[in-house]
């Protein structure tokens, strides 16, 4: 009897062994502590242990969520997590590279980065949380405030139109967008494992309510009673223009569920540098005789 | 016999005058001489005038030289174009096209009789002897060797090399158009021979720029990230991590803009892989909050910034010097970000190189301040032998360490072990945000107080590193010269000229720009009464920063202008030579009057 094909099972992990001692600053009932449970969530499910993990932020309510868990993270400047995030990711692709931040920091002042990490096609996950306001700086307009949106740099009322994210990653061409919100904890989480799992760059945006300066009907309570799963709308996630449909709805209709999912992932950058590093590394001059490339004769 | 020869070419933008320089400086590499190869073009982006210099001599050579001794011009419009670029001299020697009409004394130059002229049916001789006129510049290339004994069989081999893969005809075509050019001179030999004195250095020799030089040296030092946008003139720099790092296992990364591009390098540090970016001054400006991230993270990083002329775009194809208050002053809060400069091709390597020691070490940004200059001129360089050359690399957390792990722990000399991102028990936030010793943000004065100190602490061992300083000259010499980047190249020359006139003067070049090493100024400036800091900006900004750190010597001046005007050896001797006679009128001591 054979005694050594057993194979060690790996130890499983839950959702406390991705908290960290830290104490979240956010304000008692802010959408982002939903946000923050299914991180832990679907970290748990997938299972690989927290240094393995890098958990990189922008400025912002939201960035400050890396600090809250014990993954490496980076609570870096504002709008630029994805450029860091590429970073790491390329330099360690073995890495598990999670990236957040708020609607202002992806939309707004970091807004610049997102297609092109798209278009990249980098295996990372990036949840937005989108509260519609600057909460950090007490209450100012965002990116993806409603027009018309009263607030202390708008007091008479925005006079632009929001941004769509929905639409903004879809029509970049990302290959996995989905919608979560706190007020389905179960389905956050799960949309946001599926996010993790996907081979490429996968977009999330949580739409996170700020209790301080939202308004009554973006609150947990108001969400509940008018979030649509997609799926209760028949919504075939491979279907991209029914997806650019649906995603028109963004501030009018709360969904939530995968919005699109390319069926067949295409290559991710990861994989044809590594492709690209392989076909070369046989014509590598060692490091230490690199100036041979200079030599005259 | 010559032993230094300066040569400058200026042409139509088909007309290949770039592409002969390069035959040129190869030959001269072969043939044991060394030479630097200057190029400049005119604004559009193809075709236009284009011009290069090609300074060889026996001796090492430290800048492209001033007045020409050889000027070639296929036609006149454009060479006038590059006017101070290619200055003519009652000894230079005119040769031009003469299908360009003009009569030999009659040439459009003002203010000067070059000492001979000649008028050679360039183009004629191009589609006798090569049935095209494609073959000016060999015809050129053969009158060079003809008068001035360049390297005959190594022009020939190395246009045999260059045409093999074309056709047989091709190279046959290019031998008779040499040929051609080779018999014109001897059988028109110069009032005065200026054939250069041959050498006997022989082998390998190195034909670079500082850009290439600059990525070279950082794949050496074990730099397998490079992001970047791409920007003149620090471009070339990419080009190369774009073709090279691959086969490293390394990662190139052309960024949607400046931003990124260093964004992308200091996730890639963080993730515990050596990185650097590469820019100019534009995209330095755009770089600088995520520098400051660099600090206070304290990741290490190394930012390559070739100098151009600004502010904003400036002339992004010339040379200056005045990046240096942004690179020691541009970031917010109190920061000392190590700057270095490179002065020539060769030391590009060593500077970078030790830019990433010191990156790693320390866990900081590091700024090459570079030169369009250094960066882009062509440069024979004496093999480097890179086994005495020591890489530096970061310091990791051991197993003891990691046990109660605190990524910003508090040490003596301020620099904490540093983990990266997969490896177990090191996980910490690193963060823009201010932090305690294990990374947790705070908003405690007292604590931001201490990491501040801690984080400018660390750096000081930089301050003695006398290493990163070049002095020549004698000790006691009451007369100084301080110089950096490409023009410490001329001082050093200006040095000689200055010796041989009998002024008592030393030079301080220094390679660390900041932090400022105040003790090796003052041991330096001990028994300095006059003297000049040589810089090309309009504000002499590395006079200006010594003066905040240091006592500077009352007799040492400013000698400084814009860019895009190169210093010439000769003006900064003399400009010395005025400082000596006013220390002589000053103290009466007749040592410091110079030789008339």
């Amino acid at each position: 009897m054979s005694t050594a094909t057993i194979p060690v099972p790996p130890p499983t992990l839950t959702p406390k062994d991705f908290k960290s001692d830290l104490k979240p600053i956010w304000c008692p009932g802010c959408g982002d502590f939903g946000v923050l449970q299914a991180v832990y969530r679907a970290l748990s499910a997938i299972g690989r242990p927290p240094h393995e993990i890098a958990f990189v932020s922008g400025i912002g309510c939201s960035s400050r969520i890396p600090g809250y868990t014990t993954a490496y993270g980076f609570n870096s400047v504002h709008g630029r997590a994805l450029p860091i995030a590429q970073g790491i990711k390329l330099a360690n692709p073995d890495l598990l590279v999670l990236v957040a931040g708020g609607d202002g920091d992806g939309f707004s002042i970091g807004g610049g980065h997102v297609p092109h990490a798209i278009r990249r096609n980098i295996d990372l996950t990036y949840l937005v949380m989108d509260n519609q306001i600057y909460g950090l700086t007490k209450g100012q307009l965002s990116p993806t405030s409603a027009k018309g949106t009263k607030t202390v740099t708008s007091s008479l009322g925005s006079l632009e139109n929001p941004v769509n994210p929905l639409l903004y990653v879809l029509s970049y061409g990302a290959p996995f967008v989905a919608q979560g919100t706190p007020a389905d904890l179960p389905g956050l989480a799960a949309v946001v494992e599926e996010a993790i799992r996907y081979p490429g760059f996968a977009f999330v945006n949580v739409q996170s309510p700020c209790v301080t300066y939202g308004e009554e009907h973006q609150q947990i309570k108001a969400q509940k009673q008018r979030l649509t799963p997609l799926a209760s709308v028949g919504h075939d996630p491979s279907d991209m223009l029914q997806a650019l449909t649906l995603a028109q709805a963004y501030g009018t209709m709360l969904y939530t569920g995968v919005l699109y999912r390319n069926p067949d992932p295409p290559p991710t950058f990861g994989a044809l540098v590594r492709e690209r590093q392989q076909a070369l590394a046989a014509g590598a001059v060692p490091r230490e005789r690199i100036l041979d490339l200079f030599v005259q004769r | 016999m010559t032993r230094d020869l300066v040569i400058g070419m200026a042409g139509s933008g088909g007309d290949g005058i770039v592409s002969a320089g390069e035959s040129l400086i190869a030959a001269c590499a072969s043939e044991g001489y060394h030479a630097i190869m200057t190029k400049s073009f005119g604004s559009q982006i193809r075709g236009g005038e284009s011009s290069c210099r090609v300074r060889l001599a026996i001796d090492p050579v430290l800048n492209p030289g001033g007045a020409l001794d050889v000027a070639v011009a296929l036609n006149w419009d454009d060479f006038l174009k590059f006017g101070a670029e290619l200055p003519v001299a009652g000894t230079t020697v005119v040769i031009y096209d003469a299908n360009t009409g003009v009569a030999p004394d009659a040439l459009p130059l003002v203010g000067v009789a070059p000492h001979e002229v000649f008028a050679v049916p360039i183009e004629e001789m191009a589609r006798r002897s090569a049935k095209t006129d494609k073959a000016k510049n060999t015809i050129v290339l053969g009158l060079l060797a003809g008068w001035f004994g360049i390297g005959r069989a190594a022009i020939l081999a190395g246009m045999r090399k260059k045409f093999a893969k074309k056709s047989a005809e091709l190279v046959a075509a290019n031998e008779r158009a040499f040929q051609a050019g080779v018999e014109f001179a001897e059988a028109h030999p110069l009032a005065t021979p200026r054939t250069m004195e041959k050498t006997t250095r022989r082998g390998a020799r190195l034909l670079t720029d500082g850009n290439d030089m600059c990525a070279a040296a950082a794949v050496f030092a074990g730099c397998d990230f490079f992001s970047g946008y791409p920007i003149t003139p620090s471009t070339e720099v990419m080009q190369f991590f774009t073709r090279e790092t691959w086969k490293y296992g390394g990662v190139a990364l052309q960024c949607e803009d400046e931003i990124a591009g260093v964004g992308a390098a200091l996730g890639a540090s963080f993730a515990g892989k050596k990185a650097m970016t590469a820019t100019s001054g534009p995209g330095m400006a755009l770089k600088t909050e995520i520098l400051s991230l660099a600090s206070i993270a304290e990741l290490p990083l190394v930012v390559l910034n070739v100098q151009r002329g600004g502010p904003s775009t400036g002339i992004p194809t010339k040379s200056e010097q005045a990046d240096l208050f942004q690179a020691v002053f541009s970031s917010h809060g109190d920061v000392v970000r190590p700057v270095l400069a490179p002065t020539t091709v060769a030391d590009t390597f060593t500077t970078t190189v030790e830019a990433f020691n010191v990156a790693e070490q320390y866990q900081t940004p590091v700024v090459i301040l570079s030169d369009q200059e250094i960066a882009q001129r062509k440069e024979i360089v004496d093999p480097i032998d890179t086994s005495q050359v020591r890489v530096v690399e970061r310091r990791r957390p051991r197993a003891d360490e990691l046990e109660h792990y605190a990524r910003f722990r508090m040490t003596d000399g301020g620099v904490s072990p540093i983990s990266h991102p997969g490896m177990p028990g090191g996980t910490y936030l690193a963060a823009g945000i201010e932090h305690n010793e294990h990374g947790d943000p705070t908003a405690s004065g007292l604590v931001h107080a201490r990491m501040n100190e801690k984080r400018i602490r660390k750096l000081d061992p930089l301050r003695t590193r006398a290493d990163l300083f070049h002095v020549e000259g004698d000790d006691a010499a009451p007369l100084a010269l301080v110089s950096w980047g490409s023009s410490a190249g001329v001082c050093r020359e200006a040095l000689q000229l200055a010796r041989a006139d009998g002024l008592r003067v030393k030079l301080l070049v220094p390679y660390l720009l900041f932090p400022v090493a105040e003790e090796i100024y003052a041991r330096f400036f001990h028994s300095v009464q006059a003297g000049l800091v040589v810089e090309q900006s309009h504000l002499g900004q590395l006079y200006r920063v010594l003066r905040m750190f240091l006592d500077v010597p009352s007799g040492v001046q400013s000698f400084c202008r814009s860019g895009a005007n190169p210093f010439q050896p000769a003006e900064v001797a003399a400009a010395l030579r005025d400082a000596a006679r006013a220390l002589h009128r000053r103290t009466g001591d007749a040592r410091h009057q110079p030789q008339e």
